[in-house]
């Protein structure tokens, strides 16, 4: 399927900001197999003093951009065409027991499980915990298929927990997060990576869109979700807020350790006030 | 161990000083000075006997006046939390750890060695992590590690040098020899304190210093600077840089002020940079000027709030990227706090034979990371034996001792090891040596820490010949903190070597003011703006003092005696400059005197009083501490005696409080007198004395508009008592008589504190010098459009020089004076609109905020 996705952020200040440096993470990736990015572009009003793109870290696309002359509204706007193709969720759930996938990660030797590796471990805003490894282990019973189990665990989080917007803020300890119960797209998804760090796994945390109109929480703003890493397989996308396998419905943006790593847009004003923020995402197929 | 023991095993004590000293090593540790048999070690003879023939009396009082240098000099270290104020005095033993030279060389040797290594093992780890992909460190170490800045990865600093300073703790385990404990490679401190520490430690033992062949420590900043400036990026004949401090109340303030002394470079916040086009500039008066290096002293994770911490206010957001660039250099390079954990200790034997192809020199104390199997097994097995701690340096987190556990702790403790392995290493306790160190007592031993320090000097790595010892409050505690309160020693490193023997053996240079270059610079913007509150609290703190001074007589009860305020007339002064409510009019006079002694006690001594003495002088210190590194030693000094003046309680009986506040006063008047002449004199007729000067004549005209409307518009018909009261807070009583004789009148004393502009004291005087000043700043003769504070204050320049004393001295019907009333109103607002305006144009602190997701 061929998606035009657009993606439009919009800042309001009640004072006028003199000047504002920002970093945004809202191209999405090419990926080898699934999703290719046809065309793309990016605008900044005001217009922006300086605009730079470059890869992270973790080979996301990166606009930088800086705006040195007073405004009181702000507006980042970005439009891509993406080409995405269907996968097969039931392949991909054939995969080793969990226990072996742990015991590969343990001594990563290619460069594929030492990559995937660095994602076993705590991260800013996802902490390993034995309550969640308590939690995840109802889903991993001994010798279960890793991918078996995860998709499992993604569904009770679905069930188990409401989808509340607002209910939480990116602040909030994940334990409490984890006692209330509830949460937003980006609160399943951290839970969930949490949970298989606590079992040693490697989980990464997945910024991205769905298409619009499929009756899916969160199509009208960014979403999130997650991947696990199945060695030998490769990275499963699991979205818990859905109960789905990410398909042809999902468009990747980022992915990173957790939503620190991806944050769409993050800035630095100087002035300004209170602010108000709004953010739009469509996707249509063209 | 025994005191008598060292006394017997000496015998004669006339041909062995050290017996003087009943001093008594403590059994099975290594002590630094003398041996078991209670001889003193060959490298301390010369010492031990100079300290033996003057005796613990004379030693103390050398202490003493090495602590009163210390205090003079403001050498403090900032305790965190601490209620009793942020500054705590350094604590200096007048005993010096001395180290022998052949001794010192393989020290020196394993420690320029260690911070080459270190430096490679950064390369490696932030460039192509061979050493992860070929499994010769474990990858864990690096993901783990919650210091590794993933922005910073592939960043290759100039000349490859990410390490410019490095320091390690050493220790000196019962057989004699060092190891490494603790790794500094983010910003180390101590280097300023070591060099303190000489210069104050060489006059306490003068005799014995310049006796002794000690390695001078001169040369060592010199070098660093030279380095630094070679590593600028854009090699420029003179680069910009600046030293990053995250403020005043960072823990070793004083060491960055000390530091940026020696180099002459600006001493800056993040709030002080800018980054523009993916460089930084340093915003001063005179608009942004372009900065090549930063040496900092923050935590890399602070540095920048867009990419790395966000809630961090102290860094210059988009600084990553200015480096990424390749426009600005960082020393050390932003990620190096990578290696401040004992976690890879381990590996750095291997290591070093990988990437040095050198065996290593330094050991470093046993140390297991558990996020190995085999050794977290070795752990698990040994607990009882050996220390805990964080794998990854975090604020707050502290070694722990299993083998003082309860058994459930330790099983607790072992499950949390389990769980998170990668979090934990162990280490092999260690004692300590002990060093003499000087009590209330008598001469103790006590153990010690040796922080070395070492810079990239261009070609390789370069060691101070001394140090930083630090040693423990108490014998038998092995904790050696600054943050603890325990004290420090200099390090003498004896030399052999003819060069260094026979050069002549200077002291480093006590600290002076900026160098030019430094002065000749633009003034940060910052800067600027405390220089100005600097004049303004000054100014306050004088104009108290006059006033309590001028007030205080009158509650002696010589009511009458002709040149004195009276209780009425002080009490009405008081009312209408808003320190006394107005109902205070009818009170007794008992009640009046009562309330009266109250209120200056008050506002002499209760650093809570708004707007009192103490209240502005706390406020004064508040603006000099960041001004530290511009103000001469000498200035300082003053402002030290200032505020110790002011910390003494005031004696209880009101008879003796009066006689000491009225001293208190003329000793204050003095010493604000020399602190003013001090900056007067000493300081160039820059742009920074130019915003003091104005911040002074701005709060001067502000108080003698108040002063004027107090004595003469609020006061009663009769206002002779008052007319004179007035003269003298503004100390023109003299000049007044002299020009005018006995003739008292509001004409007369208008000409001369309102309208005379040669009268130092007048408000025609400070608004025309506040003109003169405004005239001069930076831009503004240049400016096509008059700038706004000068075009206010030449307005009420104007304004002032239209009033005629005669109308304004003129009563109406009712007894008001509405024209002076109407002009001390117009003073007033014009003061507060240029004070408005030259915030807005010169010291913009506009708040940073996050942009929300």
């Amino acid at each position: 399927m061929r998606f035009l996705a657009t993606h439009i952020t919009r800042y309001k200040y009640q004072e006028s900001v003199s000047q504002c440096v920002s970093e945004a993470r809202i191209t999405p990736r090419s990926l080898p197999p699934g999703q290719k990015v046809i065309e793309t572009r990016i605008h900044i009003e005001p217009e922006p003093a300086t605009l730079t793109t470059r890869a992270d870290y973790f080979g996301n696309q990166i606009t930088a951009f800086s705006v040195f002359r007073p405004h009181d509204r702000l507006t980042a706007t970005a439009q891509s065409v993406v080409e995405v193709e269907a996968r097969d969720p039931e392949g991909d759930l054939r995969s080793i027991p969990w226990e072996q996938a742990r015991a590969v990660l343990a001594k990563p030797e290619d460069a594929e499980t030492l990559a995937a590796y660095e994602f076993i471990f705590d991260s800013p805003y996802v902490a390993a915990a034995p309550k969640l490894a308590d939690y995840a282990k109802l889903s991993f019973a001994p010798g279960r298929p890793l991918a078996e189990a995860a998709h499992d665990l993604s569904t009770r989080i679905y069930k188990e927990f409401k989808y509340k917007p607002k209910s939480t803020s990116i602040d909030m300890p994940l334990m409490d997060v984890f006692e209330l119960r509830r949460g937003v797209c980006q609160d399943f998804a951290h839970i969930m990576i949490g949970s298989l760090r606590s079992l040693r796994l490697a989980a990464r945390y997945v910024s991205g869109y769905l298409r619009s109109g499929a009756n899916l929480q969160g199509s009208e703003a960014s979403h999130a979700w997650l991947s696990v890493y199945i060695p030998g397989h490769g990275w499963l996308d699991l979205d818990p807020t859905n109960n789905v396998i990410p398909s042809s419905g999902h468009v990747t943006v980022a992915w990173g350790r957790d939503f620190g790593d991806v944050t769409p847009i993050k800035g630095i004003a100087l002035g300004g006030g209170k602010q108000t923020v709004e953010v739009e995402v469509t996707v249509r197929p063209v | 161990m025994s005191r008598t023991k060292v006394a017997a095993a000496k015998g004669d004590p006339s041909t062995n000083p050290s017996a003087r000293w009943a001093y008594a090593p403590v059994a099975g540790s290594f002590d630094e000075a003398f041996l078991p048999s209670g001889m003193p070690r060959r490298h301390w003879r010369s010492l031990a006997v100079s300290i033996g023939r003057m005796g613990l009396d004379q030693l103390t009082r050398r202490w003493q006046a090495g602590q009163q240098l210390i205090q003079a000099n403001g050498i403090t270290y900032n305790v965190y939390g601490d209620p009793q104020g942020k500054e705590r005095p350094w604590v200096l033993d007048p005993i010096p750890m001395v180290l022998a030279d052949n001794e010192w060389a393989g020290i020196e040797r394993g420690i320029s060695q260690r911070a080459t290594l270190l430096n490679a093992l950064l390369a490696d780890l932030y460039g192509p992590r061979q050493l992860i992909n070929n499994h010769r460190l474990p990858a864990g170490l690096l993901f783990a590690n919650p210091n590794f800045l993933r922005s910073c990865s592939g960043l290759t600093p100039p000349g490859g040098v990410f390490l410019h300073s490095y320091a390690a703790d050493l220790a000196r385990s019962k057989d004699g020899r060092w190891w490494v404990i603790t790794d500094r490679t983010q910003a180390p401190s101590g280097l300023g304190y070591a060099l303190e520490n000489r210069y104050v430690g060489a006059r306490t033992l003068a005799t014995a210093f310049n006796g002794s062949h000690v390695r001078p420590l001169a040369g060592f900043l010199d070098t660093q600077r030279t380095a630094l400036q070679q590593l600028a990026p854009n090699r420029r004949d003179h680069p910009r840089i600046v030293l990053l401090t995250p403020g005043p109340s960072n823990e070793t303030y004083f060491e960055h002020s000390f530091l940026v002394r020696h180099w002459g470079f600006p001493l800056v916040e993040g709030a002080d940079l800018t980054v523009r086009d993916n460089r930084v500039f340093l915003k001063t008066l005179t608009g942004l000027e372009p900065v090549d290096l930063i040496v900092r002293r923050l935590d890399d994770s602070y540095c920048d709030p867009l990419e790395l911490r966000g809630d961090s206010v102290l860094g210059v957001p988009g600084l990553t990227q200015a480096v990424r660039s390749g426009h600005v250099a960082m020393a050390n390079a932003l990620g190096t706090g990578l290696l401040e954990t004992s976690a890879p200790m381990a590996f750095l034997p291997s290591l070093s034979r990988h990437l040095l192809g050198e065996e290593l020199r330094m050991p470093s104390v046993a140390t297991w990371w558990c996020g190995q199997e085999r050794e977290r097994r070795y752990v698990l097995d040994h607990l009882a034996e050996l220390v805990i701690k964080p794998a990854f340096r975090r604020a707050g987190e502290i070694p722990v001792f299993p083998g003082n556990m309860t058994v459930a702790e330790r099983a607790s403790l072992a499950a949390r090891i389990e769980d998170d392995p990668e979090e934990f290493i162990a280490q092999e306790q260690i004692s300590l040596s002990t060093a003499p160190v000087r009590t209330d007592e008598g001469i103790l031993p006590r153990h010690v820490v040796l922080r070395v320090f070492a810079c990239w000097d261009g070609q390789s790595y370069t060691v101070l010949p001394g140090g930083l010892t630090r040693v423990s409050l108490e014998a038998s505690s092995p904790i050696v903190s600054m943050q603890g309160g325990g004290g420090s020693k200099d390090t003498w490193v004896m030399s052999t070597a003819a060069e260094d023997a026979s050069a002549p053996h200077i002291p480093l240079p006590a600290p002076e003011p900026p160098s030019h270059t430094q002065a000749a610079s633009s003034l940060p913007s910052r800067q600027a703006d405390n220089l100005f509150w600097l004049g303004r609290y000054a100014e306050r703190v004088e104009g108290g003092v006059r006033l309590v001074r001028a007030l205080s007589p009158s509650l002696s009860g010589e009511e009458d005696f002709g040149q004195t305020a009276t209780l009425e007339t002080s009490i009405q002064f008081l009312i209408a400059l808003g320190y006394l409510p107005a109902e205070s009019k009818g009170m007794t006079i008992a009640q009046a005197r009562w309330q009266l002694a109250r209120l200056f006690t008050g506002m002499i001594y209760d650093p809570s009083r708004s707007y009192g003495i103490g209240w502005n002088l706390t406020n004064l210190r508040r603006v000099c501490w960041p001004l530290k590194e511009r103000l001469s030693s000498d200035t300082w000094r003053v402002l030290q005696q200032l505020d110790s003046e002011f910390s003494r309680n005031p004696p209880s009986h009101p008879d003796q409080r009066q006689v000491a506040q009225m001293n208190l006063l003329d000793r204050v008047i003095v010493n604000l007198s020399a602190f003013s002449g001090l900056l007067a004199e000493n300081t160039t007729r820059n742009d920074g004395w130019r915003f003091l000067e104005i911040g002074r004549r701005i709060e001067r005209t502000l108080q003698m508009a108040e002063l004027l409307q107090a004595a003469i518009s609020s006061a009663p018909f009769d206002t002779e008592p008052s007319l004179e009261t007035l003269l003298q807070i503004a100390d023109s009583a003299i000049t007044y008589h002299r020009r005018y004789f006995t003739t008292m009148r509001v004409e007369y004393v208008l000409e001369l504190l309102l309208a005379d502009e040669a009268n130092p004291r007048a408000l025609g005087f400070q608004v025309s010098t506040l003109v003169d000043h405004l005239r001069r700043l930076p831009g503004y003769e240049w400016d096509e459009e008059k700038p706004l504070p000068l075009a206010l204050a030449e307005n009420l320049l104007e304004t002032v020089r239209l009033a005629k004393p005669e109308d304004l001295a003129a009563r109406d019907a009712d007894g008001d004076m509405p024209a002076l009333d109407e002009l001390v109103a117009r003073v007033k607002t014009g003061l507060y609109d240029i004070s408005n305006a030259l915030a807005e144009r010169h010291f913009s602190h506009l708040t940073a905020t996050r942009l929300s997701f």
